[in-house]
């Protein structure tokens, strides 16, 4: 189980190379911006007020060393930071990934695949990015060190002016923000809207022009602009004068600073350079103190972050694994005892060595607990399934899939060409008669480069007709000792789907072959056909003989 | 459904246009126009905020005029209260000018969108479907966010900075005419700089973007397709390709931050070089009694703190080249021409349909239907049947008005579709396809998009009447639910429903139906079908049937084959002679048939 300091911590703990190069870097840099201003103090000091050119080319040598230091630490230390986060991120990203497709399943349950995407890409930034924050915050710890001792060495009671002044101001400026920014929040996810609600018209173009709501939606979306340009105009103000306030706290503070100084100058226990000097500084002091909120803030986020990941990371999953290895070869024998899951009650049935057998499910919600106990998305509550008799819980998941196949109804395509979906899961270069046997040839044909023809978009660039039998092809090729195919017709019409039941039959001959769906084309094909209904197998025979006698399978394949 | 009917599978994209750099000019002066008083006051307030910080610089210079003078200690208490003074004011009136900007900018960029949106959403649907829907979406989201970004971060921070650039260096001739000169030895540097850096940037991060955009599309196909991977045990090839795309963006950004690391590294000196030169004109103009001590500290501090408002200008340009980029692509789309209405629009006569000698190609030389002469009379009730890729769909769009067919001519109450206008067009056919989409909002704005005025009551006898008042009645919070994208979630077949509520609310007299009963499953489609039936009564309808049962309650059974009519007839005259229907409805009820 991984918390999510967990995971915060190992992406600091990963790597602290980078880190540590970076956060000295930015040290250095930090240091050199703090010198800047007291090398131009000693300038005017040294070299102009007492009209020395020695002084004068001495001390420019000086701030030119200053700026080379902190010119390439910089480089280096950002660089070192951005390489920290970006490769904390990309790791997460890959065990979010391994995470999702582990074998065990588990991880998508109840999430949305939009809310996965988003924790693999801006959590694990986040999480990653406080690597910046990490070297960010070392730095300004160092240059307020720098600035403070150079503050105290020009005189202790200014320097602890600044040093104790800075702290309560930015602290009050943060007060004055709080509830400013607490309210932005609100506003800013407001104003938002505007755009979500422009790209949903927007995708939901093909619909409202089929209903000539073109015009109702722009003066819908008009009101929703007017709304949100509001709401952000609130929000503008309120930042505005939050700004303006830190503005003048500012001031206010450099003012004391002039005053005090000015002072101590007048009575000659600083130097004219000490007080430029001392100026320069408090204003620069303000800079790593803003960074300490600005750390802090880094870190309250990616700790959330770090929370949304390590909760994927240790979701439990939903089966337990084996370890066995399937027999070689699977003989193809499916056989189910009393097996209880969600819908199902008891099922007993036995799927001989290559039989083409249909079950038929009134209530969709068994055939999914069906499928779900087949394809190990999940165990039975009680009960057994055994391939060639090996229990299902004893194989290594691996090993198991590649026997025993179960073909989703929803099943996804991937990015590529038609033909690299379809040998995705087999070696052999021969998918011809997948291609035919499922209509899938006939989808190439209509496309402009063939099986070439890249999925856009995953394929939803097909009609749902297409997409299932580019699917059903895919399925076929991979030519498992067990298929289980789930509703692979329904977008497809009659006269083409009675072509593709002969496919299944002539592809999967000698094969076991199991296929879950209510569309009589498919069901005439099959050897045997089993009802399940209220959870248990209620009654079976051929297609013909139950669509004469059986009243229910008639009404259920004949809608 | 066919594939031609397709045709964002077509290889070549005609993206929508991009408008050129004085186009998009011009339009930001239009947008401006409206807001030049606005304009005018929030530039006056800046300035005099920027102004009155500058006054800063000079009273702490005096102050140690003051102190290096030997005057006594209490002679400072003056010039601190000033400082106090002007902090305040500086406060105030940037705070001022600042929301002044927010509101000018933040205007602007509505009217912008507002303008975009009307125009996307009235663009004829083929001109849209040629450059692919997603051109639409990238441009209302990504590149109107990234502008909203400009305007409220880039926007206020590049007015103040520039101003404060601007006056600093009008402070510096102030002090001396000769410190200006010292001070603008930078600029050269800066502005070799910025030319350097926007060289390498815009491609730079242009491949960001994309890389970035394709490790997201990578993330998404996997993880959506998680049980398809685990089940052809995948999940090696898939993690490969996420290693390597997120690889391929880490990369990317790593090449960027390099790039940005050098692009300060060269501000840097650009820094050393004008702040040698402030002091060392100091030294000079002290040496020869031009300038006081605590002018030469004045001019240096005033250059010290151009440091941040520098590197903030000159960093914002990545900011304000994307935005423009954006920009370019908004007006591109907001410029488009309307497709010409008829001089004198001419009234439907009634709801009949009459299609002539009709062919059309989406892509010239690849015909996809061929001669089709179809007269649907008012209230008719037409089944339109076939193979997947047999014309129906394309036939369908086209008596819709989506598309303008080729050849041939199609008329609606007797006058050509050429000579209606749009709105008229859309008020007299509706069009519902296989594609749901349930629009984000409440339930009744979902409807209520179909008629703006419609009440509550309504609202409700429209989904009585296609059977979805039970559930959505049931529904958390009735029709005020939340449904869409973010709200609540409904079922393909109750979004289908919902579409079809929307036909009875519009009330068009003659509608098409694409296959609306398809994806709904087997008893799903039942229900639907009667929902269906109950949406069109008393209209002329075109209906796309897979399913059977619907062409045998039609008054007419259209067969459509390789983009040809070649049968029409009543059902039970089709099923007797015996030819290609009788063959479907052969196979389709033996299957049915105990």
């Amino acid at each position: 189980m991984r918390t999510g300091k967990d995971v915060l911590g190992r992406a600091i703990a990963a790597q602290w190379r980078p880190v540590t190069a970076g956060s000295l870097m930015a040290a250095a840099h930090q240091a050199g911006e703090a010198l800047v201003p007291v090398v131009v103090g000693v300038v005017i000091d040294q070299a102009v007020s007492g009209g020395d050119p020695g002084a004068l080319v001495r001390w420019i040598a000086v701030l030119a060393l200053v700026f080379v230091g902190l010119s390439f630490s910089f480089r280096f230390g950002s660089r070192a930071a951005e390489r920290a986060a970006e490769r904390a991120a990309h790791d997460l990203r890959i065990e979010l990934t391994e995470r999702v497709l582990d074998p065990r399943g588990g991880a998508e349950t109840g999430r949305l695949p939009g809310a996965l995407v988003s924790i693999a890409t801006a959590d694990a930034k986040r999480v990653g990015a406080v690597n910046i924050a990490v070297t960010a915050g070392t730095a300004a710890a160092a240059g307020l060190l720098v600035g403070a001792v150079a503050l105290l060495w020009i005189s202790v009671p200014l320097g602890l002016l600044v040093l104790l002044g800075a702290p309560p101001l930015l602290w009050l400026a943060h007060l004055l923000g709080r509830p400013l920014e607490r309210r932005s929040a609100v506003e800013q996810e407001r104003a938002s809207h505007a755009s979500g609600i422009a790209a949903d018209l927007v995708a939901g173009l093909r619909v409202l022009k089929g209903i000539g709501a073109e015009s109702a939606a722009v003066t819908r979306y008009r009101r929703t602009s007017r709304d949100s340009l509001a709401a952000t105009l609130r929000a503008a103000r309120a930042e505005a004068w939050h700004d303006g306030s830190v503005l003048a706290l500012t001031g206010v503070f450099i003012a004391v600073v002039a005053l005090v100084g000015g002072r101590l100058a007048a009575a000659g226990d600083i130097s004219v350079g000490g007080l430029v000097a001392a100026v320069g500084l408090a204003q620069f002091l303000l800079t790593p103190l803003s960074i300490f909120s600005w750390v802090n803030t880094e870190f309250a986020q990616g700790r959330a972050s770090a929370a949304r990941v390590a909760s994927v990371l240790s979701t439990p999953p939903t089966v337990t694994p084996g370890t066995g290895r399937a027999p070689a070869p699977v003989r193809g024998h499916v056989r189910m005892r009393g097996v209880a899951h969600a819908a199902l009650r008891g099922v007993d049935l036995d799927v001989t060595p290559g039989e083409l057998i249909g079950v038929v499910a009134p209530n969709p919600a068994t055939a999914t607990a069906l499928l779900q106990c087949l394809g190990r998305d999940v165990d039975p509550v009680s009960g057994s399934i055994e391939l060639d008799g090996v229990s299902l819980p004893s194989l290594e998941p691996g090993d198991l899939r590649a026997a025993l196949l179960v073909a989703a109804h929803d099943a996804e395509l991937f990015e590529g060409s038609l033909l690299d979906n379809v040998t995705a899961a087999t070696d052999r270069t021969d998918v011809e008669p997948a291609l035919t046997a499922s209509g899938a040839d006939e989808v190439a044909r209509n496309l402009p480069q063939g099986t070439a023809t890249v999925l856009a978009e995953r394929g939803l660039t097909l009609s749902g007709g297409q997409r299932q039998r580019v699917a059903l092809a895919r399925a076929l090729a991979a030519d498992p000792p067990v298929l289980v195919l789930h509703d692979p017709t329904t977008a497809i019409d009659t006269v083409t789907e009675t072509r593709i039941a002969a496919g299944i039959r002539k592809a999967r001959r000698g094969r076991t072959t199991i296929v879950v769906a209510t569309s009589p084309a498919l069901l005439a094909e099959t050897d045997r056909v089993v009802v399940v209904d209220g959870g248990v197998v209620t009654a079976e025979g051929t297609h013909a003989d139950l669509m004469r006698d059986h009243e229910t399978y008639r009404t259920t394949v004949s809608a | 459904m066919t594939v031609a009917g397709r045709p964002a599978a077509e290889p070549a994209r005609e993206l929508l246009p991009t408008a050129t750099g004085a186009r998009t000019r011009a339009a930001v002066g239009e947008l401006l126009r409206p807001h030049r008083r606005l304009a005018l006051g929030g530039f006056a307030v800046l300035v005099t905020a920027t102004g009155v910080g500058l006054l800063t610089a000079p009273l702490l210079g005096h102050i140690i005029d003051l102190v290096a003078e030997r005057r006594p200690a209490d002679a400072i208490t003056t010039p601190v209260i000033l400082l106090v003074v002007i902090a305040i004011a500086q406060g105030v009136t940037t705070a001022l000018g600042l929301s002044l900007v927010a509101r000018l900018g933040e205007s602007m960029l509505a009217g912008l969108r507002e303008r975009f949106v009307e125009r996307a959403l009235h663009l004829p649907l083929d001109r849209v479907e040629r450059a692919g829907i997603g051109d639409l979406t990238a441009r209302v989201t990504g590149d109107v966010s990234v502008i909203a970004e400009a305007v409220r971060n880039a926007l206020p921070e590049l007015a103040r900075s520039v101003l404060t650039i601007a006056l600093t260096l009008v402070g510096l001739a102030v002090l001396d005419w000769r410190f200006l000169l010292a001070a603008l030895l930078a600029a050269p540097i800066q502005f070799h700089t910025v030319r350097w850096y926007v060289r390498r940037a815009v491609p730079l991060y242009a491949a960001q973007r994309v890389a970035v955009g394709a490790q997201q599309q990578q993330l998404l196909g996997t993880v959506g397709g998680a049980a398809t991977v685990r089940a052809f045990r995948l999940a090696g090839e898939h993690t490969g390709r996420v290693r390597q795309r997120s690889q391929a963006a880490v990369d990317l950004a790593l090449r960027g931050i390099r790039l940005v690391s050098r692009f300060y590294a060269r501000l840097n000196l650009a820094e050393f070089v004008g702040l040698t030169a402030v002091l060392v004109t100091g030294f000079l103009l002290v040496r020869n009694g031009s300038v006081s001590v605590g002018t030469a500290s004045a001019a240096a501090l005033y250059f010290h703190s151009l440091f941040n408002p520098i590197n903030a200008a000159l960093g914002l340009v990545d900011d304000a080249q994307a935005a423009t980029a954006g920009l370019a692509r908004l007006v591109g789309v907001a410029d488009l021409p309307l497709p010409p209405e008829p001089h004198r629009p001419a009234e439907p006569a009634d709801a009949s349909i009459d299609a002539a000698g009709v062919g059309h190609a989406y892509v010239p030389g690849h015909q996809v239907l061929y001669d089709i002469d179809l007269g649907i009379s008012a209230k008719e009730l037409v089944a339109l049947v076939g193979a997947s890729g047999a014309g129906k769909t394309t036939l369908a769009k086209l008596v819709a008005g989506i598309h303008r067919p080729t050849n041939g001519a199609i008329a609606l109450g007797g006058v050509d579709l050429g000579a209606l206008d749009h709105a008229t067009v859309r008020a007299t056919v509706a069009l519902i396809t296989q594609e749901v989409h349930v629009f984000a909002g409440s339930l009744a704005e979902d409807l209520r998009l179909a008629r703006p005025g419609a009440t509550d009551g309504e609202l409700r006898s429209a989904l009585e009447h296609v059977g979805a008042l039970a559930w959505a009645e049931a529904l958390p919070d009735g029709l005020a639910t939340v449904v869409g994208a973010s709200g609540h979630r409904l079922t393909v077949a109750q979004a289908q429903q919902l579409a079809l509520a929307r036909i009875v609310l519009a009330d068009p007299p003659i509608v098409i139906l694409d296959e609306a009963t398809a994806e709904a499953g087997s008893a799903g489609a039942r229900a639907l079908e009667a929902a269906a039936a109950r949406a069109i009564e008393g209209r002329t309808a075109l209906v796309v049937a897979h399913r059977l049962t619907q062409a045998a309650a039609a008054d007419r059974v259209v067969v459509m084959h390789d983009g040809r009519i070649v049968e029409a007839g009543r059902h039970e005259d089709l099923v007797a002679a015996d030819g290609r229907y009788a063959a479907l409805w052969e196979a389709w009820s033996d299957q049915r048939r105990s």
